[in-house]
């Protein structure tokens, strides 16, 4: 019997472990380390930051869902991984520590056969001053990356709307809270669905709304934007966005880079190389993401973290991860099996693998202060490649080394996103996109990288139900309920 | 070498444009090729998606000097103001849009270097028009719904253009025939609605008279229809020759649904 260790339980991490358990069946053995008890359909938490969804409502409890699929489930957050084994044993072993209330702080080491590294991100509110510290969120703004974040935004929203009940003027600032940010869609969906619940409110005439975001042009959306077919005419996401926020009065300030928050203010400097402040009631930064700080030690116990780690954290995978230029980049950069280069026994799902680059035109400002969007991993992508891998993974247990390893570039990748712009089962909007690939691919489509025939986009009512309908659907196959196969990623 | 500027109603040859990557000859050939198409027409700027390249290069001039812009992107604003822009696009047409005073915005020159560059006047409002086209759209983007469709409307019409090529050449997206439809459906509707109320109510004697008044309104519609559309069809040689295919369909379609409406009152009232 071999071991299959699945470090994190997000969408990348659950994909992997919950295929893999039903694939492998009760020969091999799968375990699931991740720090939280609930699991959580993270693009439901704008609604929670809006009071329109309760926490319970987003999450459910993991223990008794692996116990239902034969996973071994312990409550605790990966330390290091030692995958040469110790000076005692060849076995390769990852040291957790609980997190669960009755073991916190212990620690704890599980050998493996073979590891998934699906952590997921570190979220760096520390990166900027002021933003919070750590990974813990300051005081100064609301977040929506979890879904107690979210709750906390939901009463400080409520807090605002009060105000302005009152007849106090309210100013939102939402965004991204860093220059090296990724996730604006969320930051997206949360400054419009907030936009959509003051009208509800009767209020949006008392708040003055501002988007701050790192992207070179509204709509970038880490992707460096995409051409949608809307219409039968071909749109530009920039236009696309740019309607929306005039029609929405919502006023924006991009290629910024927030440098320092303080009680009510921000400071940012932007792409020109200009520098400013912006005051604000209520503010929803996203903070940039990093590497959980996954250690690795080799089998005489010194540091190889570099040798396994790229320097922000993320898991080296079969990526091309040589230095070039913009000009340069090729689709054939990115990772297709997500295996590690140095560890065969070790594969990186979702956020926890380091991407090669960019996808969106690197930028910096005057003062060589870099301000672009990091790409996107989450979502449809990370499940995707987390079911990639619990079939390579699968095959290599069973069939031995030589199996063929399953591929999933996100340059041979297409995606679909649904961005809410406010709920409502009559009054709600959302922009439902497929973008192909999520990488472009310059050589294949010259031009946008991308083929418009794939890329397309459409704004309205029917997509706040198609979200609203893939929130029970993706809750429903998480919790491994009858035919969740069946249903994509 | 001097381009063809594309001009409406010619659909602009590439559907969307992209960052420039690679600073080489080609780039220089094809910035050149601006200056030589703004110098022969006459023009404040080119946007390279305007004669058919699909680069994120503009060119516009500033007094005497060439501006080449390549990678732009609009950082900073200021201000709001409106303008009346005319665009080589729409030759003869301008229109009132709304615009930001004063802007700051970021590209590359042809080594590929990073710029800056403050703006305002007529030079920011010629680069907010040429960046827009970088991306994809004309000013009509930037109207209101109402302004948009008053200026698509004056368009199909060929109002201002210059020729009658317009009228002639292209095929509008509305048509006047489609509120002949538009009377048809509702009539069909109003039968069904009855056809409903007819549950709820007991004299139910003048419902189904009623019925095949209306009935009669809708076929003559429909007849009204077929014959006005393939007119209508007729004055523009633009429209496919699908027309009449599209024309049949639509009356049968509106036939069906009438005698589904009809059928069932027949069945229910018909007979009382």
């Amino acid at each position: 019997m071999a071991r299959l260790v699945v470090l994190g339980g997000g969408v990348a991490g659950h994909t992997t472990a919950t295929f893999a358990a039903k694939w492998l069946g009760s020969q091999h053995e799968v375990v699931v380390v991740t720090p939280n008890a609930k699991w959580n359909w993270i693009p439901s938490n704008i609604w929670v930051g809006v009071g329109q969804m309760t926490k319970e409502e987003v999450t459910f409890d993991l223990a008794p869902v692996y116990a239902k699929a034969g996973i071994t489930y312990h409550q605790a957050k990966a330390v290091s991984i030692n995958p040469e084994g110790a000076e005692s044993s060849d076995k390769p072993f990852v040291t957790i520590e609980y997190t669960s209330a009755d073991k916190a702080g212990e620690t704890e080491t599980i050998e493996y056969d073979y590891l998934v590294n699906a952590t997921g991100p570190k979220l760096n509110f520390g990166a900027t001053p002021g933003l919070g510290e750590g990974s813990q969120l300051g005081e100064h703004t609301v977040s929506v990356c979890t879904a107690d974040h979210a709750v906390h935004a939901s009463e400080k929203l409520n807090e605002a709307i009060e105000k302005m009940k009152a007849g106090t003027r309210q100013k939102f600032l939402i965004g991204t809270g860093h220059g090296m940010c990724t996730c604006q869609g969320a930051a997206f969906e949360y400054i419009f669905n907030i936009e959509h619940e003051l009208r509800k409110a009767g209020v949006r005439d008392m708040a003055d709304m501002k988007w701050i975001s790192n992207e070179s042009f509204l709509g970038d959306f880490g992707m460096g934007g995409l051409h949608m077919k809307v219409g039968g005419y071909v749109v530009s996401s920039k236009l696309f966005a740019e309607s929306l926020f005039a029609e929405r009065g919502v006023d924006w300030l991009i290629g910024a880079h927030t440098s320092k928050v303080e009680n009510g203010k921000v400071e940012y400097e932007l792409l020109d190389g200009s520098t400013g402040e912006e005051e604000f009631d209520f503010a929803m930064l996203i903070p940039p993401f990093a590497g959980v700080g996954l250690k690795a030690y080799n089998k005489a116990g010194e540091d190889i973290t570099d040798t396994v780690f790229a320097p922000n954290g993320f898991m080296k995978v079969d990526a091309d991860y040589t230095p070039k230029p913009y000009a340069e980049w090729k689709a054939s950069d990115w990772p297709r099996t997500y295996q590690n280069p140095t560890y065969k026994n070790m594969f990186a799902a979702g956020i926890a693998f380091a991407p090669p680059h960019i996808i969106s035109k690197p930028m910096k400002s005057p003062n060589g202060t870099p301000i672009n969007p990091t790409p996107p991993r989450t979502g449809m992508p990370s499940g995707i490649i987390g079911k990639a891998v619990a079939h390579s993974v699968c095959d290599l247990m069973t069939k031995g080394d030589s199996a063929h390893l399953h591929e999933a570039s996100m340059a041979e990748m297409g995606a679909a996103c649904v961005a809410s712009a406010g709920k409502g089962v009559f009054d709600g909007t959302a922009a439902a996109m497929t973008v192909y690939p999520v990488v472009p691919d310059f050589e294949k489509y010259p031009g946008t990288g991308r083929d418009t025939d794939y890329t397309f986009g459409e704004i309205g009512l029917a997509g706040h139900w198609i979200k609203h309908i893939l929130h029970y659907l993706f809750i429903y196959k998480a919790k491994l309920n009858p035919g969740w196969t069946l249903i994509p990623e | 070498m001097v381009r063809n500027v594309i001009k409406y109603p010619t659909p602009l040859s590439v559907e969307y444009a992209t960052d420039v990557r690679v600073f080489d000859e080609k780039l220089f050939a094809l910035i050149e090729d601006l200056k030589d198409t703004i110098n022969e027409n006459n023009l404040d700027g080119l946007a390279a998606y305007q004669i058919g390249s699909y680069y994120n290069v503009i060119v516009v001039k500033d007094g005497e000097n060439f501006l080449e812009i390549i990678n732009p992107r609009l950082i900073g604003h200021s201000g709001s103001v409106e303008t009346q822009e005319t665009t080589a696009y729409y030759p003869g047409r301008s229109a009132f849009i709304q615009r930001f005073e004063s802007i700051s915005i970021v590209y590359q020159d042809r080594d590929g270097e990073d710029r800056t560059l403050k703006a305002s006047g007529d030079l920011a409002i010629l680069l907010q028009r040429k960046i827009d086209y970088t991306f994809g759209a004309t000013f009509i983007q930037k109207m209101s719904k109402e302004d948009k469709e008053r200026f698509e409307n004056g368009l199909d019409i060929g109002a201002g253009t210059t020729s009658s090529q317009t009228q002639s050449e292209y095929c509008p997206r509305t048509f006047t025939r489609d509120k002949i439809l538009l009377a048809a459906n509702i009539v069909t509707v109003l039968l069904l609605l009855l056809l409903i109320i007819s549950f709820f109510i007991s004299d139910k004697s003048f419902i189904f008279t009623s019925q095949l008044y209306g009935a009669g309104i809708v076929v003559l519609l429909d007849i009204i229809y077929f014959f006005y559309a393939q007119y209508e069809g007729k004055k523009y040689v633009g429209c496919g020759s699908c027309q009449i295919g599209n024309i049949i369909g639509t009356v049968a379609i509106s036939f069906l649904k009438l005698s589904v409406v009809m059928g069932l009152s027949y069945y229910f009232l018909g007979s009382a």
